[in-house]
Formats: structure tokens, sequence, C-alpha cells
């Protein structure tokens, strides 16, 4: 046989612009280690300011209490927990790109995955804030955790909503540590370029004593891959906990067994929306793009049509089903959903998330930056509206038709979901000052320079011995 | 067996199709036999066959896609094997004939005087009646035939040259193809299975057999390469490196499958509403309960623990073990989701759930070797083979 490799004429390089290694740490290191740019500086202080109104709101909230929501009987969830499901499922897309992309031998996710993780941990973090608030006595929040005390007072292991705290809490860490493992590497790099003395001592404890040895990359890969393949799981478990908020509930339109799955994909779909919003507008600005390159956001395109039609095929199943029952309550609150007083709400929902993706067929829209940027905005409103939609359509018209009613949020409901962007975007500015945000020791690996075989040696020894 | 290694063409095919054949004649025969014996009986255990290798080519052919789309290297030394398997797809409708026949066996919103006094029958008679049952099959058959044919016809062109448009051309049909299979396969499961017990319904359904087929077709591809490899074929080509890879595969959609199972069994436990749990309610009582617990342990548990470890996924001999059992096991279910509807306590396996699988089974499998062994079996005009052969796994 033809034993040769070929490179293949379709496959363009992965990072343009035929970087040195050298190259890619300069770029990289410098957006950290240069004169702060003014812009970063304006849009701190809008971030930072609507991240106050935040915490000023959350102490009105904590002062006054949960009425001044919307929420009424039986509307008893309203904004807070569609925030909450809204937030955690951006977190996932960087989980996939981390992990999953990892194991699939996806070498494209290097150039994105620093700042797709570093965007899950804060949307993790946006999403916690939710559900600690909706509990009312906040200053109590610890009596979720399983405690031991002399009352013998447990936490209800069966309720759904504790399975959430371990869900996101497990999320949280795991992302974290796998975040931070794969920094550890460039945190070293910006240590050793350090050129005032606090910058070495902080990027020195940071860097928990990196050298780059043989040695410590062995087990560096190592414990790489076990954290891949622990977070893999995690991608479709915490979206999956988080449906059953929902679905072991007895609620028309809650309770439908394709609700795991459905969330996950859904989740993975918000989330590269979130992750490509980002990326367009930060690669422009700091002028990264051979690092994040048109092919990278043709992928992430690709995977946002997959992944919303996966969301447009639940759609369309809950609706058929719930014909299919032959319940009555099911196909009430399915035709309510679409017909009903939040019929704009579901029809906005299914334009964003079914529609909207569909220009991604043609190969031109795929590749146009600002038409892409629209369809992430659009996306991303269009997620936000299946969780309202499911949340709030279910809620309002449930078993006693004496209790109908019409939610309207408060000014306090619009101004925490604001005030939420406000925090994730102050921490991501933060981020990118302060923080690598592409991988350098990573994005080296799939420069051509770093193939041992570019220069044409026999291909055959590639093959590991097993 | 034997194998050109210029043309990667079965110079000798073997003898392995003709056993096949005799086997699905005698199992044929043995159908006819059971047929007169318990005609009842034997609807069910034909229906479980019958969906048996139909998912098993559907879950290749989801594969098939999948490779294409996702443009996978790794996987193109071993493409023509589900290949072969979704191309004796279209056959399927010949033996979807005798499910026509045995309607009345086997769905009873079938009968129009049991419709006549049920409720919600009545409600559902404009999707559940025979006339539109049989126009939807024939639907799935004809998209399954053409997304088959198509997507063997082009591969095989490829070999004649190595013409990179046809591996674009290849990657063009499975994008849209995906969505009818979507659709497709969850319908058909809808109505195929689901609605054996018409009352009962689950959205996630669909989902749940397309997972268990492509846990299926993922272990009969190791079985198949490990096989011709035992008969000195391909011995060079595929490696341990494949193995691995097949072998995460195999369990990662284990695991998915598992996943949807749970979800199911899962939301419909903690509702408790009864019109629901009694679907699993059926498939506790009697020695059901023991069939339950097998496929919990036997699906999931067992194989989770055996295949997480590296070494295992490289061991040949302990995949082909956990291979066939993982056919078993997708067997398993599908029995379990239909046989009960029949036999409401005994779980007991008859001769003609035997005969039904060597039946179909052994047609499926002569005329999946008929065509493997019909064309080279490596795909030998695509330009990646090199890249394919030397792939490195993690």
């Amino acid at each position: 046989m033809d034993n040769r490799m070929v490179s293949v004429a379709a496959e363009e390089p992965l990072i343009m612009g035929n970087q040195t290694f050298h190259a890619v740490t300069d770029t990289i290191s410098k957006i950290i280690e240069g004169k702060t740019p003014k812009l970063w500086y304006l849009a701190i202080s809008i971030s930072g300011s609507v991240a106050l109104m935040f915490f000023g709101l959350i102490g009105y909230l904590v002062w006054q209490g949960i009425g001044i929501w919307g929420l009424q009987i039986p509307v008893a969830w309203g904004w807070a927990i569609v925030n909450f499901v809204f937030w955690v499922g951006i977190g996932h897309a960087g989980t996939l790109i981390s992990a999953i992309l990892f194991l699939l031998r996806q070498r494209w996710r290097t150039s994105i995955n620093r700042f797709a993780e570093a965007m899950t941990i804060f949307a993790v973090i946006c999403a916690g804030v939710f559900p600690a608030i909706h509990v009312g006595r906040m200053w109590v929040l610890h009596w979720v955790f399983p405690l031991p005390n002399q009352m013998s007072l447990w936490p209800n292991f069966r309720s759904p909503l504790l399975w959430d705290f371990f869900a996101v809490g497990t999320y949280f860490t795991c992302s974290f540590l796998f975040w931070y493992l794969g920094l550890v590497p460039d945190l070293a790099t910006l240590r050793d370029r350090a050129t005032n003395k606090i910058k070495k001592i902080i990027f020195g404890i940071l860097s928990i004593g990196w050298r780059g040895g043989n040695r410590q990359w062995k087990h560096y890969e190592l414990a790489y891959l076990l954290l891949a393949g622990i977070s893999t799981p995690l991608v479709l478990s915490v979206h999956s906990v988080v449906s059953t908020d929902f679905s072991v509930s007895i609620l028309p339109g809650w309770h439908t067994t394709i609700f795991p799955p459905y969330f996950v994909a859904g989740a993975i779909f918000s989330g590269f929306a979130m992750v490509m919003t980002l990326a367009i507008i930060t690669r422009k600005i700091f002028g990264l793009e051979n690092f994040i390159t048109v092919n990278h956001l043709e992928k992430m395109n690709k995977i946002m049509l997959v992944t919303g039609m996966m969301v447009g095929y639940a759609y369309s199943c809950e609706f058929f089903i719930a014909w299919y029952s032959g319940n009555i309550y099911e196909q009430f609150a399915f035709i309510n959903r679409a017909f009903g007083p939040y019929a704009w709400a579901y029809w906005i929902m299914v334009t964003c998330n079914v529609a909207v993706p569909q220009i991604f067929w043609f190969k031109k829209l795929r590749r146009s930056v600002p038409v892409m940027f629209v369809a992430t905005i659009f996306i991303n409103i269009g997620m936000w509206f299946e969780r309202f939609v499911i949340v709030v359509t279910s809620l309002s018209a449930d078993f006693l038709p004496s209790s109908w009613g019409y939610f309207s949020p408060t000014k306090y409901d619009i101004g925490l979901l604001i005030g939420s962007f406000g925090l994730f975007f102050t921490l991501f500015l933060l981020f990118l000052r302060f923080l690598p945000m592409i991988a350098m020791s990573e994005v080296k690996g799939v420069l051509p320079q770093a193939d041992p075989h570019h220069h044409g040696h026999d291909i055959a020894n590639r093959r590991r011995d097993s | 067996m034997k194998m050109d290694q210029k043309t990667y063409s079965l110079t000798d095919p073997g003898s392995f199709g003709k056993i096949a054949l005799i086997l699905g004649i005698i199992g044929l025969a043995g159908c006819a036999a059971g047929y007169f014996v318990d005609p009842g009986r034997f609807f069910h255990s034909y229906l479980t066959a019958f969906s048996f290798w139909t998912t098993l080519g559907l879950g290749a052919l989801f594969f098939l896609m999948l490779h294409h789309l996702t443009g996978a290297t790794w996987s193109i030394v071993i493409r023509r094997i589900p290949e072969s398997l979704m191309s004796v797809l279209p056959y399927m409708a010949l033996f979807f004939i005798p499910i026509i026949f045995g309607m009345k066996e086997l769905y009873h919103w079938s009968h129009p005087e049991i419709v006549a006094g049920d409720h919600l029958l009545q409600g559902k008679a404009s999707y559940l009646n025979a006339r539109f049952f049989i126009i939807r099959a024939v639907a799935f058959f004809v998209v399954w035939f053409f997304l088959s044919r198509i997507l063997y016809k082009n591969s095989i062109n490829q070999d004649s040259g190595s013409d990179g448009n046809l591996t674009d051309k290849l990657r063009k049909i499975s994008a849209p193809g995906m969505i009818l299979f979507a659709f497709t396969v969850t319908y058909a499961a809808f109505d195929w299975l689901m609605s054996m017990d018409a009352h009962w319904y689950s959205t996630i359904f669909g989902v749940y057999i397309f997972a268990g087929g492509l846990v299926s077709a993922l272990a009969f591809f190791s079985i198949t390469v490990i096989s011709l490899q035992k008969n000195k074929v391909l011995e060079t080509e595929i490696t341990s490196e494949h193995y691995h890879d097949l072998g995460k595969l195999t369990f990662a959609f284990m695991i998915f499958w598992a996943y949807v199972a749970f979800s199911q069994y899962f939301l419909i436990w903690y509702a408790n509403i009864p019109e629901e749990t009694i679907w699993f309610d059926h498939r506790y009582q009697g020695g059901w309960k023991y069939a339950t617990l097998l496929i919990v342990f036997g699906y999931f548990v067992m194989p989770f623990i055996i295949l997480i470890s590296r070494g295992a996924k490289r061991n040949l001999t302990l995949m082909r073990i956990m291979a066939f059992w993982l056919l078993f096991m997708h067997w398993l279910d599908l029995y379990w989701i239909i046989m009960p509807n029949h036999e409401h306590y005994r779980a007991m396996i008859s001769w003609i759930d035997i005969a039904a699988m060597m039946g179909v089974g052994g047609i499926y499998l002569w005329l999946f070797w008929r065509k493997f062994s019909s064309n080279p079996i490596v795909p030998v005009g695509d330009a990646r083979l090199g890249n394919s052969v030397n792939t490195i796994s993690n």
C-alpha cells in the first residue's frame, strides 16, 4: 500500500502567518505586558458600573425580600431561574471545547480553549448567584451543604435543587482545575519574561514551580488527559441535572423525558454563541486574526448549526408527543406556548434558535464575520427566551384556571439580568488583561514547526509501539 | 479467505457468506414453523429480530455520515464495513412485509373494535392507523434506500481514481442525510416499537433506539475487523490504534445509551404518573424483573468497569468478547421492549426467538458479506488512506 501520509490540500494551517515559536509567545504575552489600552479602561468602567449595580440590587433584594420581583403564585420561579439556566448553559461550550474536542483530537481547539474555559468559569459564577439570592434568606445558604449538626437536620436529598448545588459545585471545581492546569506552563513563561520583581513573584507562585522539564511535561499531559476524561461526563451531567429541576415535576411542558439531552444540546448551542460573540470582538481588538482564524470561526459555526438543529428536533418531538399522548393538559401546554399569551416569546425562541442558524448552511455566510456576529447575538437572545418560555408558560397556566395570570417582570428583574452581564464582562475583561487569553504552549504544538517530521522524515516511525 | 495486497479486493471471500445463507434459510424455515405453531409469539420474535438488524444498519449509516461530516481520518481504513452494513438496509423493506401481515398481533391500535371503545386511541387514530403506518414505513425505507445507495455508490466511484471532490460530495450528502436520518429513525422507533403499547409515550424514545443501534454497530465493526485479521486480512493496515479508537467510541456510546435509558426511567419513576410508570411496571413483573436487572448491569455497569481502561480497549480477545456481549445486550434490550407486550410474566427465550434471529440475521449477514467482498475492502481511492493507516490514538 501507498503508506505515505499526505497533507490534504483542503486543510489549511491552524495558525496563520507562518509564526515562529517566539512570535507566538511575543504576540500573546505583549497583550498582558504592554500598556493597558484606553479602550479597556472604557470597557471596564462600563461593565464595572453595571456589576456594581448588580451588587447593589442584590443588597436591596436581601433587604427587601424577593417580593420586589415579578413573582406571583403560581409563577414562583421567574427570571432568576431563567438567568440561572441561561448562564450555566453558556458555560458548557468551554467544557466541550476543552474536554470533548481534546479527546476527539480536534487540534483546532487550542486557539480558543483558554478563553472559552475562562468564560465557563465566569458564567458559572454568574449562574451561581441566582439560586443563592432566590432562596430568600441567603445568610443561611450553607444549609444546602449536608453539614452534620446536632438537630440531625439534613437537606432534602430528593430535591433536584440540591442536585443542582452538587452538580454546579462539581462543575465549577473541575472546570477551574482544568483551566488552571492548562495555564501553568503559560504562567511560567510570563514569570520568565517578567520585568519587575512583583510580577516575578506573583507569576512565580502561580506557576507552582514549573520548569518545563521532560518529566514535568509527561505528568502534565497525563493530568490533562485525565481531567479531560473527568470533565467529559460533566458536559452532559450538569445540564441534565439542571433539566431535572423541571422534568421530575408533573407539570405539563416540564415533564418530558427528552429534557436532559435537549438541555445539554441547548447549553452547548448557547455556549458556542457566547464564545463566538466574545472571540469575534477580542480577535479584532487585540489583532489576533492569525490565531483565531476564519477557519476556527467556521468550525464553531458548524457546531452551532448542528446543536441548533438538535434543539429544533427536541422542540418538534415535544410538540408531536404532546399531541400523541392524548393528554389534554399536555396538549394545552403546547398550544398555549405557541399561540397563547406568550406566543411572542415562543416565536422569538423558534426564530432565533432554529431559523437563524440555518444561514450557516452557506459557506459564504459561515465565513463572514459580520454575519456570524449578528447571528450569535440572535442565538444568545433566543436561548434566553427558550428558558423563559419553559419556565413561565408552564407555570403561569397551571391546573387551576382561576390562578392564571400574565407574568410581568419588574425593573429589579431586568436590572439583575443586565447586572449579571456586567459581572460577567468585568471578570472577562480582567482575565484578558492579566492572563494569557490564548494557550501559548498548546498553540506552539500545532505549528508546523512543532512536527518532528516537518521536514519529511520517515513517517512510518510515527506509529507508536503498543 | 484471501486478499490481493495490491488491489485490496478479496480474491477468495471464504465460506462466511455461504454459512450465513444456509443458517438464514434454516432460520426462515424455523420462522415459518413458528408462525404455524404460535403466530402471536412468532410476530413478536420476528419484530425483535427485524429491529435488531435494522438498528444495526442504521447505526452503521449514522457512523458513516458522521465520518464524512467530521472529515475523520482514522476511520477511513475501516469505512467499507459500515458502508456494506448500511447497504443492506433497503433489503430490510422486504423483511418488513411480514410485520404488515402481523399488525393485528403486534399493534392493538390496528383493531377498529378496540379503538372504538378506547377514548385515547380514538384521539391518535389519525396517526395510528394501518394505512398511514404503511405509508410511513415506505417513506422510511425510501429515505434509507436513497441515502445508503448514494453514499455507497460515490464511495465505490472514488476507488477508480483519487478524486478529492468525491470526499466533498460525500460530506455534502451526509449533512442533509443526518436530518433525514434523525426524523426517520425517531418516527420508526415511535411507530414500530413505542406504539405497541399505544397508550404510553416518551419523547426520548427515538434517541434511545438510535443510541442502542449505534452501540451495536460499533461493536459489530470491532468483531468484523478482528475476524478479518484472524484470517490474515488487513493485518498491517489496521493497528491497535484503530482498535483503541473503536473501543473508545463503543465505550462512550455505551455510556450515552445508559444516559438516555436512565433519563427515560428516572424522570418517569420520579414523577410517578401511573400512565407512564405502567410501562416499566410491566417490565418488572415475573421473569421480566430479571431481564430488567440484567440490562442495567449487563448493558452498563459491567461493560463500564471492564472497558474503562486503556489496556482493555487494546486487548483484542477481550474486545471481541465484549463486542459480542454488547450485541447480545442490544438484542435483549429490544426483546425487553417488545416481548412483555405478548408474554406478561414469563421471560423465557423460545426457539422461535432464535429462529427469527437466525433467519433475518443469516440473510442480513449474507447480503453484508456479498457487498463487502464484491469491492476493495478498503477505500483505495481516498487520498487520506495513508494517514488513516498511520493513525495514532491517545
